[in-house]
């Protein structure tokens, strides 16, 4: 009886462990952000495209009248926020939140409030206008409900920035450590789970059908006005054989891939496969948005490793940075805290030079403008130094072109500099005066 | 006051219990409903499903891939002329709008007594300078196109591999 209860017990206890190791392994986040990044910039651009059939495709008597769509719902759960709209201007006021819902998202600026406001939005789009949604709205809606139970937004985004610049007010040299979190592992769980789901459905329904048994498929598809493309058809007519090899590697793939993504040694290559699909869907087929959300689906199969790997490639590819600022001044040490915010990478290595003098920047020097201090002992004074970091640092690419328009940038930035750098002190006291105020 | 660790246990009971009931729901969405177990098994999923829109069949161009339709109308105005006219036409491959339109399109021919009206109102009120006194929705079903046709220089589109029928003839309102 005892060994009985031992057995029972132990086999319990493996269970678990084996429930734990699957769903709740610490992560980071990284994979579900390049997932919120590429969703929030997909959603703003197709729906930014669509403002101008606002009316025409979800409007109250546009081209799918509301009444008929409420009447035609298969249960109560059909929800949607334009079935309660009565003037153009809710629907405006929707549309434009909406939008600044989905870019907030993709910069991950009050994720975790915005998340949800985006999935009520592309919900409400996709169920009031149901003749005009397709796969891809399908698989965004699911996407979208794991980002938003998914604690998205803790990197790679301004709510991660902002809370670097907090811990950086208070010293600047402080390091935050980058979240992980046994949920952000199960929600990229989760999110592999779907795209698994979705390519092993995908490859089951194919292979009940004759097209894609025949080896036809493929023709077939690019002779449908939706993705008639002439050159292809002369080519596949010509080699029809091509035909035959691309709708057997497309079942091959879609029906591999839910079992052998898993595994170390073949997810590299199976997500290279499905990428690569997706890639050819996009330029063969015409289905930009669709493959663009597909490979942000597929970034849930990024190891957090390869990305830390890239990373520090980077970081060794484009070399040591100094910057040497002047701690004295409380305008500096701000603006500072929100130079490094951006830098996620930790890339710029700092020196308050009046608290340690540099051996290669003199303090008189110092005294008129920041320095950045290059590996080869090169050493660059104030704008000169943002412009060179900007696009070394991948958190400041979005201030590129700020300092990169040819001459102007250079003719307007260098007296803007020298002016802060002039007048800091005064800068630095007025703010100070905010701050007493 | 409950203790942290069970805390700890209840926080870890419900992302588990979340996790396998969010699993389920995604394998079971898709399933075809052909048993009465994946019949009975979707009942307690429906309203959660629905509700957040992961009621989804992924199935893309399947089971087969069919071989598609053109939504064509024709203006009659009010001497009697007809006016032809191919929507597609005016789509671009790069719009998001182009797959709007095609499932638009395709809404039409599926479901007329849904859309035809509309879409014809939509278009009488776009031809208004022909003054138009209605407007049919024809359907272009593609029939088979073969390599040697291709290789002979004709197009899916061409009048032998489509058969047209008419959807539905829509009375412009009269302004």
């Amino acid at each position: 009886m005892r060994k009985v209860v031992t057995f029972g017990r132990d086999f319990f206890a493996d269970v678990g462990r084996a429930w734990s190791q699957f769903w709740f392994q610490s992560s980071l986040t990284s994979p579900l952000e390049i997932a919120r990044i590429g969703v929030g910039a997909a959603l703003l651009v197709n729906y930014g495209a669509a403002s101008a059939y606002l009316f025409d495709f979800w409007g109250e008597a546009g081209f799918v009248p509301r009444d008929l769509v409420w009447n035609d719902r298969t249960d109560g759960w059909v929800q949607s926020v334009f079935f309660y709209f009565s003037a153009p201007c809710q629907w405006v006021a929707f549309h434009v939140l909406f939008l600044a819902c989905c870019a907030a998202l993709m910069l991950g600026w009050r994720t975790t409030w915005v998340k949800w406001l985006v999935l009520v939005g592309h919900i409400s789009y996709a169920y009031r206008a149901p003749a005009i949604a397709y796969g891809v709205d399908k698989i965004l809606a699911c996407l979208l409900l794991i980002l938003c139970v998914g604690p998205v937004g803790r990197a790679i985004s301004l709510d991660r920035v902002r809370a670097v610049r907090a811990a950086k007010l208070k010293d600047l040299a402080a390091v935050l450590p980058p979240y992980a979190s046994p949920w952000a592992g199960a929600c990229i769980r989760l999110m592999q789970i779907q795209m698994a789901v979705l390519f092993f459905y995908s490859a089951v329904g194919k292979l009940r059908g004759d097209d894609w048994w025949n080896g036809d498929a493929i023709w077939i598809v690019f002779t449908t006005g939706d993705h008639y493309n002439r050159f292809l058809l002369d080519l596949l007519a010509s080699h029809y054989w091509l035909v035959n090899v691309a709708t057997y590697a497309t079942i091959l793939i879609e029906i591999a891939f839910p079992f052998l993504i898993w595994q170390r040694r073949t997810r590299p290559y199976f997500l290279a496969l499905a990428i690569a699909l997706h890639l050819q869907f996009a330029v063969l087929m015409g289905l930009f948005y669709f493959s663009f959300v597909m490979v942000m689906g597929h970034m849930s199969f990024v190891r957090t490793e390869w990305l830390a790997r890239l990373g520090a490639a980077w970081k060794r590819w484009i070399g040591d940075m100094e910057m040497i600022y002047d701690g004295r001044c409380g305008f500096c040490v701000r603006s500072m805290a929100w130079f490094l915010a951006f830098d996620g990478l930790r890339q710029i290595r700092i020196r308050d030079f009046r608290t340690a003098p540099s051996p290669v920047v003199s303090d008189a020097q110092l005294e008129k403008a920041l320095y950045l201090v290059l590996p080869d002992g090169r050493a660059l004074p104030g704008f000169e130094a943002y412009r060179y970091v900007v696009p070394r640092v991948p958190g400041l690419w979005w201030q590129a072109p700020f300092f990169y328009v040819p001459v102007l940038s250079r003719l307007v930035g260098h007296p803007i500099y020298n002016w802060i750098a002039a007048n800091r002190s005064r800068l630095s006291s007025l703010r100070l005066g905010w701050a007493v105020r | 006051m409950i203790s942290k660790q069970w805390r700890e246990r209840l926080t870890y009971a419900a992302m588990s219990a979340f996790v396998g009931w969010h699993t389920l729901a995604m394998i079971i969405a898709p399933a075809p409903d052909a048993s009465e177990a994946i019949k009975t098994l979707r009942i307690p999923f429906q309203p959660y499903l629905s509700f957040f829109k992961l009621d989804n069949q992924w199935d893309f161009f399947a089971p087969n891939v069919g071989n598609g339709s053109q939504l064509r109308y024709i203006v009659e105005d009010s001497k009697g002329n007809h006016h032809p006219f191919v929507p597609d036409r005016e789509l671009s491959w790069y719009h998001p709008s182009f797959f709007w339109f095609r499932s638009w399109f395709n809404g039409i021919f599926d479901t007329p007594e849904m859309y035809a009206d509309a879409a014809g109102a939509f278009f009488c009120h776009k031809h208004a300078a022909l003054h138009p006194l209605a407007v049919i929705l024809l359907e272009a079903a593609q029939k088979d196109f073969s390599p040697e046709d291709q290789l002979a220089g004709k197009k899916p589109l061409d009048p032998q591999f489509v058969t047209v029928t008419t959807v539905k003839k829509v009375e412009c309102a009269k302004s």
